[in-house]
């Protein structure tokens, strides 16, 4: 590991002026940086955490259901949580696909995100829940979209000195759920990540959302397959239409896990399977 | 065999409290004062000429205190490459500094100038003409060229002119077989018993099929580590994480020209081995180097990444094989062409292709098998070196023909397999091995006979046999005046053998198991003995502690006979102390009494000396059902089932003989259905467990074990080997079970999802 300068703020503003500095890397729960560190794959010159700083951690649930997640809460109490097992099941079973029980117990959410690995696992349940990303830096505060907050592999809109603060959850979903294609059981990275949420009325599918991971430079919402969804009765034809679809929104890349060819395939079984799991979960 | 009181029991290991604890010393946990550390520079280009090396930056930076290339070895042994690397993360040059981080960052400092070679990293691609040369431009004959070039100089060779026809002739043949002209072969062998073109012709089922099985890792989960230092008077020490502290020193000596008894080498407690702890180049002589140059101990340790560019994993080959059979399930012959990945250097396991031959009675066999270089690194053994490659080939393709000819797999094994007194193709006959027996009892224990199967489920069976090897070793045990005993050794403990070696001990002097404590010595101090790998350390050091009790034994009763007036006829040991049997009332003395008492006598102590080498070994048979579910959408597979069996001869210690099997069959699982070292355009492409998946306890149910005993002739108390036949059947028992499940015969492992919905594409699924 490379020397580097660090620094514990108890205060965003503190954290945000001295992460504008270049080379600055902000520590959350270190499960990406200090390995980056030890492989001297991440050299950053000043490392800022963000323990120190209160009330960035926590997940609070309103009277309208509403759910707001801090960036720094752990990943296991965003898996455990009740309400969002609830309400946004897709999201606590991503959670539940990250690592192991002991890295989830130090990773957070808001590393998870802010790492902006196409593959993250909460990242396909974040999008489904069309979660509100908050974001604060020394100039004040933002909140932008999941779905806008990526712009490539490991890219973000995030500039210099921004910090994420919260994912708000607006819209909860009476049924949701998260496959990751992967070789093993448990601590694997996702070969492609599917998330699928719907809320129903009188039978008709009222809306639909489709998150995909690891299938595209960016997490994407497959829009065609949602819209193809929103307002009609389900039917295996019209779920299998959906696949089809979503499948047609990616653009995956070939890579020592799998081709380009079988992850756009597993993207249209998955989708219709996690729309069936959803509708089953209503 | 209920009458032994220590063995055949399943008692605690002797070094369980440590490895619990955390107390047991690893390799990195050694640290002597002054220590540096090493690292090795390595090449970052699989194929390339060495243009310069050029190391004046990284000698000028704080904290170095030796650098080392190949100018460095005196003896001239190659060490590092000097004119050409032939794989990524071959070793260049090494540093010590004093601290890992400044070691790293010398390493970096040293410039190597590269002329990029084009890199060959496929066998099949290797052995043609088109392929870059390796090592150089001789080449080797296939089987058909081998054929007739043997005809051709028998009948050159005969006086006879009116052989020129038939020569013209075979010399044309010759040239229908261009294509068998193998470029860049390492080594090559050659098995031929009966007429396999006779054999087949009279088959009424043959099967042709190509199987190919990856490169994969021994994933111990220590990675190398040795520390050396070098004193004034030339002496060395080496703390080494080694599966034959006596072949590091002697690999020592050998590499750098040092008188053997100069070097003391400590083997610090293994963290797994798997046959891939033997090498003495990859960090052992480096540190030695070291060490030498700075006048300070060196550490030199492997990162994981270091250990997938620079282990000496297992090879991947590629195999075709063929096998005929008659319609009432007798096979008649069976011939194999392999290919097996020898990487830079010659060594990978081509001999064991023959187990393609498995324990059936075929009459007619031909095995070629070639080793082929590529730009990888070189191979060393991996847990019954080259046969779950072989048999996965064997046992894949008997399935097959089961099902073309109606039988069920485990009755058309049963009825081809050799019984004892059968001949061997060897030489000699067929001994007493509980081939039937283990089968048997694998198919009654996962209830093989009524199974049922849901959609996309299926039953998978496959058989393994292997041989443990022998060596020399040596044994010392003193009974001291408390009545305990201690037994002095230098074999390295491989899950659980200073267990059995314990009890046998405890057996023999009847001293209870806890009161028996095991030491083991440097090569300084200890008795030679043989490396921990092959299957032998019970088997041998189980025998040379055999011997070694008995040899107390007699000076206890000689010491007893002299101590109570009797004759030596009269005594019994048991129980811890020498009774007269005849005596009435009671008579008896303690083994503490004993030792106490001889300390003061002309015989002296209680020393008991084990001394063995070599005696004939028993084959093992490992027999293996599976039960799997596959999702033919997303072609994962899940093992609902895993029986293994296991013909032990006897079990020392059965808790211990589990483990063995679970371990070896979840390795053989692992191999099937996830493990593979990827290479891309240049080199390993995934060096770290992140991408080389190993198993985790959530990927499979606890294997079922099922021990079998038939006990071996030469074995301590019948026992054989068991660390390596667990492997040998698995990766074929999966590939038939995903076979039976869904319809499709995987040929290339490992069976991951993305093979199998192609397959199953192929087979007409979901168009």
């Amino acid at each position: 590991m490379k020397s580097f300068e660090f620094f514990e703020p108890t205060t965003l503003a503190e954290a945000s002026s001295l992460f504008a500095q270049k080379h600055a890397q902000l520590l959350a729960g270190g499960t990406d940086l200090v390995i980056g560190m030890k492989a001297y794959t991440e050299t950053p010159e000043t490392v800022i955490s963000l323990q120190k700083i209160p009330g960035l951690d926590g997940i609070t649930t309103d009277n309208d259901k509403s759910i707001s997640i801090g960036a720094m809460t752990k990943v296991r109490q965003v898996e455990l949580s009740e309400d969002i097992q609830q309400y946004h099941t897709a999201l606590a079973e991503g959670a539940s696909e990250i690592g192991s029980i002991q890295i989830r117990n130090l990773a957070t959410i808001g590393g998870n995100i802010a790492h902006a690995s196409p593959a993250a696992d909460t990242v396909a349940g974040l999008l489904v829940a069309d979660a509100q990303v908050d974001i604060a830096s020394a100039d004040g505060e933002r909140s932008v979209p999941i779905n806008e907050l990526f712009t490539g592999p490991g890219q973000t809109v995030l500039k210099p000195g921004e910090i994420i603060t919260q994912f708000r959850l607006l819209h909860p979903a009476s049924g949701s759920h998260y496959i990751k294609h992967k070789i093993r059981e448990v601590m694997d990275l996702a070969f492609i990540g599917v998330a699928s949420a719907v809320n129903m009325q009188n039978g008709v599918i009222k809306e639909a959302r489709i998150g995909l991971a690891a299938v595209a430079p960016t997490p994407i919402r497959a829009t065609e397959a949602e819209n193809l969804l929103s307002g009609k009765t389900p039917t295996p034809e019209l779920l299998a239409q959906a696949g089809e679809a979503a499948a047609a929104a990616t653009s995956p890349i070939s890579d020592l896990r799998c081709s380009a060819e079988h992850r756009k395939e597993m993207v249209d079984v998955l989708t219709r399977r996690t729309l069936q799991n959803a509708l089953d979960r209503v | 065999m209920s009458d032994y009181s220590v063995v055949g029991k399943k008692l605690p290991r002797v070094d369980a409290v440590e490895k619990v604890t955390g107390a047991a010393q690893y390799g990195a946990d050694v640290h002597p004062a002054g220590m540096l550390y090493g690292k090795i520079v390595r090449s970052k280009h699989a194929h390339a000429k060495i243009l310069s090396i050029d190391t004046s930056e990284a000698e000028k930076l704080p904290g170095v205190r030796a650098i080392i290339t190949q100018d460095d070895v005196p003896s001239g042994r190659r060490v590092f490459a000097t004119d050409k690397v032939l794989y990524l993360g071959e070793p260049l040059a090494a540093v010590a500094a004093t601290d890992a981080d400044v070691a790293e960052e010398a390493a970096e400092l040293i410039k190597i100038e590269y002329e990029v070679l084009p890199v060959v990293q496929d066998v099949m691609e290797s052995i043609k003409s088109s392929a870059p040369r390796l090592h150089g431009d001789e080449t080797k004959d296939g089987p058909n060229r081998r054929d007739i070039n043997a005809k051709i100089k028998e009948l050159s060779s005969d006086q006879e002119d009116d052989n020129s026809d038939t020569i013209r002739k075979l010399k044309a043949e010759l040239e229908q077989y261009s294509d068998e002209v193998y470029y860049n072969i390492s080594a090559e062998t050659h098995n031929e018993a009966g007429d396999v073109e006779k054999g087949f012709a009279e088959s009424d089922v043959v099967v042709e099929d190509t199987y190919v099985i990856p490169r994969v890792h021994q994933t111990y989960m220590e990675p190398h580590v040795s520390v050396a230092s070098a004193d004034s008077s030339g002496k060395i020490t080496v703390w080494a994480s080694t599966q034959g502290p006596f072949a590091i020193r002697s690999g020592i000596a050998g590499t750098l020209g040092i008188p053997l008894t100069q070097i003391n080498v400590i083997g610090t407690t293994m963290g797994g081995g798997f046959g891939g702890r033997f090498g003495v180049i990859i960090t052992h002589v480096p540190a030695v180097l070291l060490s030498q140059k700075s006048g300070r101990p060196v550490r030199v340790q492997m990162t994981r990444e270091e250990e997938f560019l620079d282990g000496r994993p297992a090879p991947g080959c590629v195999i075709k094989i063929k096998t005929g059979a008659t319609k009432d399930g007798h096979i008649l012959a069976r011939q194999a062409l392999a290919f097996w990945d020898s990487g830079s250097v010659s060594g990978a396991s081509i001999g064991s292709t023959i187990r393609v031959r498995g324990v059936y009675k075929i009459p007619n066999i031909k095995i070629d098998a070639y080793g082929v270089h590529t730009n990888k690194s070189g191979t060393a053994a991996y847990r019954a070196p080259g046969a779950p490659q072989a048999i996965f080939a064997g046992e894949s393709q008997l399935d097959d023909i089961a099902e073309q000819i109606g039988m069920d797999p485990v009755k058309f094994r049963l009825m081809n397999m050799r019984e004892e007194g059968d001949a061997v193709p060897a030489g000699g006959s067929e001994p007493k091995v509980g081939y039937k027996e283990t089968l048997e009892a694998v198919a009654d224990a996962a209830g093989w006979w009524d199974r049922e199967a849901d959609d996309n489920q299926g039953w998978g069976v496959a058989i393994g046999d292997w041989t443990n090897g022998c060596g020399p070793g040596g044994v010392y045990v003193s009974v001291h005046e408390d009545g305990s005993a201690r037994i002095f050794h230098g074999s390295m403990d491989i899950t659980g053998t200073d267990t059995a070696i314990t009890q046998i001990i405890a057996e023999i002097l009847t001293v209870p198991y806890e009161n028996v404590t095991i030491r083991r010595g440097d090569t300084d101090s200890a008795p030679y003995s043989t490396g921990s790998g092959g299957s032998v350390v019970t088997f041998t050091m189980g025998n040379t502690a055999k011997l070694a009790a008995e040899d107390a034994r007699r000076r206890i009763l000689e010491l007893a006979a002299e101590r109570l007036n009797t004759n030596e006829d009269n005594l019994e040991l048991k129980d811890g102390a020498v009774h007269i049997v005849t005596a009435d009332p009671p008579k008896s003395i303690s083994l503490g009494e004993l030792a106490a008492y001889s300390l003061s006598t002309t015989g002296g102590p209680i020393v008991g000396k084990g001394s063995f080498a070599r005696q004939p070994s028993t084959p093992a048979l490992a027999a293996q059902i599976a039960k799997v579910e596959v999702d033919p959408d997303t072609g994962r597979t899940r093992v609902l089932k895993l029986v293994a069996s296991q013909d032990v001869g006897f079990a020392i210690n059965p808790m211990a003989v589990e483990g063995q099997i679970e371990g070896g069959t979840v390795q053989g699982y692992a191999w099937a259905m996830m493990e593979e070292m990827q290479y891309g355009d240049n080199g390993n492409i995934n060096p770290g467990f992140v991408d080389y998946r190993v198993p985790t306890s959530a990927d499979l149910p606890t294997v079922e074990s099922v021990i079998v005993e038939v006990p071996a002739p030469n074995g301590p108390y019948g026992a054989k080997g068991v660390g390596e036949p667990p492997i040998t059947p698995t990766l074929a028992t999966m590939a038939n079970a995903v076979k039976d499940a869904v319809g499709i015969r995987v040929t290339e492992l490992p069976i991951k999802p993305e093979k199998v919905v192609e397959a199953l594409k192929n087979n007409g699924h979901g168009a």
